[in-house]
């Protein structure tokens, strides 16, 4: 169970959440031409103020790029992406990019990935609990940043966040991204509610 | 007479989505594994007639159970249902001995119409 959610709620979101990682999973291989092997999501609520300590147990202590897109509707909030450089590139060989990245080159690849896995984890369930969803512009974080400066609690008006990781196989490469949903404090109540009214119709 | 039906699926909530999209009035007992080992003893005992199955699952994936069916004789209609909605899932399971392919969130009409399809559903 999360906090904030009960154990319905939360596994609702859990499945919700993979459905839309599976639709994330079919663009990709779209856009790679080739088949993606997709983990199971692995989801938790956590404290604002223990995000930074979240990505770097992500990570481990290495240098990481992130970008974000903010969404809103039924529910607002934003997701952010952490990849680090070793991902980053795996992920813009596999967008066709080759040899060494210009700075340009980099951010696209960044905005291009938020925006993916953005659209589809969160579209993903606002679609399955009927609910209202637009997306701004993605933008980036930065790069080669240290795990801990990706998110500055004290900069957030939130407590809690919930975290998705999600990893993908594409033949002998394993890459992986970090999903984070920034919620702002009334808008996991939004959510719950929007699961119940989900819930009551199984 | 009562079809033995078995859903495999790690969620708990896919498994009622599931179960939700079934025919009412389709007369079948249901057994439910949350997790593909559990889905293969199930299915050792001989009993199941059509079996639901997730792809991706802790322990033994979806694919793990296809492969542990088809060396066993494959004593069960397979309907794959996953949210792995690319092509490749697609014709992989199809290739393992899948009758058939239904993308998450399931859709009742859908899923009905696959049933009769294949006579499962008269």
């Amino acid at each position: 169970m999360i906090k904030g959610l009960n154990e319905d709620q939360t596994a609702a979101l859990q499945e919700l959440a993979n459905i839309g990682m599976g639709q994330a999973g079919n663009s990709l291989a779209r856009i790679w031409k080739e088949f993606v092997h997709l983990s199971i999501p692995r989801i938790a609520m956590v404290d604002a103020s223990r995000l930074p300590d979240l990505i770097l147990g992500f990570v481990g202590d290495t240098a990481v790029s992130a970008s974000r897109q903010a969404f809103h509707g039924g529910f607002r909030g934003e997701v952010l992406v952490v990849v680090t450089a070793k991902d980053r590139n795996g992920l813009a060989q596999l967008m066709g990019f080759e040899g060494q990245l210009d700075a340009a080159e980099r951010e696209e690849v960044l905005l291009d990935i938020v925006n993916i896995l953005g659209g589809a984890c969160v579209g993903g369930i606002a679609q399955q609990v009927s609910a209202e969803i637009g997306f701004s512009a993605p933008s980036l974080i930065g790069e080669d940043l240290d795990p801990l400066d990706v998110i500055n609690p004290e900069q957030l008006a939130i407590d809690t966040a919930l975290s998705l990781e999600v990893c993908f196989q594409v033949e002998n490469r394993s890459l992986t991204a970090h999903l984070v949903i920034l919620l702002p404090n009334n808008e996991v109540g939004a959510l719950a509610d929007l699961l119940d009214q989900f819930l009551c119709t199984l | 007479m009562s079809v033995s039906v078995l859903i495999v699926d790690d969620s708990p909530i896919a498994r009622k989505m599931l179960k939700r999209a079934l025919p009412p009035d389709w007369d079948i007992t249901i057994q439910e594994a949350s997790d593909g080992a559990q889905a293969i003893d199930i299915y050792r005992q001989g009993s199941v007639e059509l079996m639901f199955l997730d792809l991706t699952m802790p322990n033994i994936d979806g694919y793990g159970v296809l492969e542990v069916l088809q060396a066993e004789g494959l004593n069960c209609i397979v309907i794959v249902v996953s949210a792995d909605v690319q092509p490749q899932a697609r014709e992989r399971v199809l290739a393992m001995g899948a009758i058939a392919f239904i993308p998450k969130p399931v859709n009742p009409e859908g899923l009905q119409e696959v049933l009769r399809q294949y006579g499962i559903l008269v």
